[in-house]
């Protein structure tokens, strides 16, 4: 193929084309360069400048964006808001908080999902924060402290779990919230004699519900202590201690609601309050696309009781913010955060969102609704707090147990085979 | 073009053999953009395919442990499966599918335009919109099982995309209705080349249309088949957003492809090393079957 080129340009556009040649070259890892730090969301430090990485949406949006605007009004900080939708957020929070210019605050989960990348020193050292945050019970304080004894989280409000139903349909039913599992069941297979689906679960596509199931039945039946150890990898999931969780939700599967396998949380949401299901476990979230009306019609009872002998936990997800080791300005980062946990900006954060969240600061109110005030009493209650399955163990186990909860829930008669394969998959995930 | 050579100067010969400039210019610019955001990364990806690392973490040296457990891992052997039987019917299916369209709307007739516009329309949707809308067609009491209780079918009404039985063909059914009009396309550039005197003489001799596409037309699509083979090869092993959209892989990995599990072990499980192993085995498998093609066609060439 050695033919003369028909394609002869003269020397000085050669030229030309070769200096665009080099040029392109060596912008090359220029740009490579920047798309690092633009693609992580870096910002540039100016002065007091913070960025606060978010993942919420909807009404919660609404709050955060009312707390930095009141933040920037106090002249401590020029703070803005980048909003990133969850999975992405998810899946990519390692990456922003190793990258080399990462955002200074982040919207996320307290407890052992803080602690892992406090290990790798990731977190910025809040204590002092905390040290003028004085009202704040213990409790809290141990959520927000690492393995090394520092606190790395400041917490903004937190919520509860709870079978919930419409007020209305229970009466229509004529049917009483249960307290025993023993009355729970009665009320299931009333229900069913009445042709509707008891249970309303939604695991298409948002498969974790499942999980909250697997959380309740464990601290009932086992313990809060034993339900976090397991979760830590102290104890296997091929345990008898286990098997018996699931032994006590196989008497519950008859009267799932079979729709529920295919649909997300959202539609199950909806299932129930358009009467098509009897009761819901989910968290408080499920009100934050509700109808104010439906909202009052809305209540909620606690897991039923399964042995009287253990003490009550009750799962109370904390969320909150923690902010990046690196942060290049943790002197407005800090006044952020100590901003975000006094009275005032939590009960505007409260006031601004769904409004069926608890503030975290103990003197902060919570909305005025019975709802709420029975929520706030059921944990105020508890002897003992658990988060959710993915913040007491790992974002990274929580697929272990979507798998083998959803096939429980299709072939429970496979119950040893998953849990076998439940404690392999989850060994994997210990190891790294 | 030897002639021409030959009778030209020495110099404008030795000129000749050394490629322009230009040319270099051509192909070493894309070559070295190209090396930064593509060679370099795969290169890392080998790397890391024999490590563990969590993404935080410096990656820790584990040799071929990674490649040990996907030899035993069940997920994995399920999605591979799950990549051959979605090969084999989303492939086999749309260059089926395709070509017969392509047939039949190869004759200029009026208003075929129309019906080549419509079937080539899904392929201009994104793919996660057609999921979404696919979802809602899916969905319990969706339009799905409208039409099955339309026609007096309900027994067969199940959650599609929820039961392992089913959720790996309901996926592929969204996937095919894109991909035959992008097939089909193919085959109807390929088919206006096929040369229309061969089809005149094997008429006069004879031949009846079944004879006619056999023996005269098929064998003048080779060119185009290569290029068809060589997009659904690639096409079926990266297929991973109309699954990820509509089932994640579930229930219970049991719609697991290899592109999907890759991403889960990856990103969600935050095992980038054993990731980085499923991404090697997935290029081997690629670069397998269309080097294959490639040498059984060029032996045939010559």
């Amino acid at each position: 193929m050695s033919s003369v080129s028909d394609f002869d340009p003269s020397r000085r556009r050669l030229l030309g084309l070769g200096l665009a040649g080099v040029g392109a070259l060596s912008a090359g890892p220029l740009l490579s360069a920047c798309a690092s730090s633009a693609g992580t969301g870096g910002t540039p430090t100016t002065g007091g400048a913070v960025t606060l990485q978010s993942n919420l949406t909807g009404a919660a949006k609404a709050g955060v964006e009312k707390l930095i605007a009141d933040f920037n009004k106090l002249g401590k900080g020029t703070a803005s808001l980048n909003t990133v939708a969850t999975e992405i957020f998810r899946t990519q929070l390692p990456t922003y908080l190793s990258s080399a210019n990462p955002p200074d605050l982040y919207t996320w989960y307290a407890g052992s999902v803080a602690n892992a990348y406090s290990e790798k020193n990731l977190l910025l050292d809040v204590s002092d924060v905390w040290q003028g945050m004085g009202d704040y019970p213990q409790s809290l304080r141990t959520l927000a402290t690492d393995a090394a004894g520092k606190q790395v989280f400041v917490p903004m409000n937190n919520y509860w779990w709870g079978f919930f139903y419409r007020k209305s349909n229970f009466a229509k039913w004529g049917v009483q919230p249960p307290k025993t599992w023993a009355e729970f069941m009665t009320l299931c297979e009333t229900l069913k004699s009445k042709g509707i689906p008891p249970i309303g679960i939604g695991l298409g596509d948002t498969p974790w519900v499942a999980s909250a199931w697997f959380d309740y039945l464990n601290i009932r039946i086992n313990g809060a202590p034993f339900h976090r150890e397991l979760l830590a990898g102290k104890q296997r999931f091929d345990d008898p201690k286990v098997k018996a969780v699931f032994t006590k939700w196989r008497e519950a599967l008859p009267y799932f609601d079979p729709k529920g396998k295919a649909y997300p949380f959202q539609e199950a949401t909806t299932a129930l309050l358009a009467g098509k299901t009897g009761m819901f476990l989910i968290g408080t979230f499920l009100a934050d696309a509700t109808a104010k009306d439906v909202v009052e019609d809305l209540d909620f009872f606690q897991f039923p009781i399964i042995d009287p002998a253990v003490p009550v936990a009750e799962e109370a997800p904390t969320d909150g913010f923690f902010a990046s080791a690196k942060s290049a300005n943790p002197t407005a980062t800090k006044a952020l955060l100590a901003y975000a946990a006094s009275v005032e900006a939590q009960e505007s954060y409260v006031a601004n969102s769904s409004g069926i969240i608890l503030p975290a600061h103990p003197k902060a109110k919570a909305a005025d609704m019975p709802l709420v005030a029975k929520g706030k009493a059921m944990l105020a209650g508890a002897a003992e707090l658990t988060q959710f399955f993915n913040r007491d163990s790992s974002d990274a186990l929580q697929p272990t147990a979507d798998t083998a909860l959803t096939r429980f829930i299709d072939k429970p008669d496979q119950i040893d085979a998953i849990l076998a394969e439940w404690q392999k998959n989850a060994e994997k995930v210990f190891k790294g | 073009m030897t002639t021409v050579i030959s009778t030209n100067s020495t110099a404008r010969r030795r000129r000749s053999f050394r490629p322009s400039p230009l040319l270099l210019t051509f192909v070493l610019v894309p070559f070295a953009i190209e090396s930064i955001w593509v060679f370099w990364p795969a290169i890392q990806g080998v790397f890391f395919s024999f490590t563990r690392w969590d993404g935080l973490s410096a990656p820790v040296p584990v040799g071929f442990d990674n490649y040990v457990e996907l030899a035993g891992d069940p997920v994995f052997r399920g999605a591979l499966g799950n990549s051959v039987l979605w090969l084999v019917l989303f492939g086999g299916l749309s260059i089926l599918g395709g070509f017969g369209m392509a047939l039949a709307l190869q004759r200029e007739r009026r208003g075929v335009g129309v019906y080549r516009a419509a079937l080539f329309l899904p392929v201009v949707f994104s793919m996660v919109v057609t999921a979404l809308v696919w979802r809602v067609f899916y969905q319990p009491d969706g339009l799905v099982d409208q039409v099955l209780t339309a026609v007096g079918l309900e027994h067969l009404i199940r959650p599609w995309l929820a039961d392992p039985e089913t959720a790996l063909y309901a996926v592929i059914i969204p996937a095919l209705w894109r991909q035959i009009g992008y097939i089909m396309v193919l085959y109807l550039a390929g088919l206006k080349a096929v040369d229309p005197a061969v089809h005149e003489a094997a008429k006069v001799d004879g031949a009846n249309n079944w004879q006619r596409l056999w023996h005269v037309t098929i064998p003048q699509l080779k060119g185009v088949n290569a290029v068809i083979l060589s997009v659904i090869v690639i096409d079926s092993l990266r297929s991973f957003d109309i699954v990820w959209a509509l089932t994640r892989g579930g229930p219970y990995h049991s719609s697991e492809l290899l592109s999907t599990y890759m991403y889960s072990a990856a990103f969600q499980s935050l095992r980038l090393g054993y990731g980085s192993a499923i991404a090697v085995v997935i290029f081997l498998l690629a670069l397998a079957v269309i080097i294959g093609y490639l040498v059984r066609a060029f032996r045939e060439e010559s």
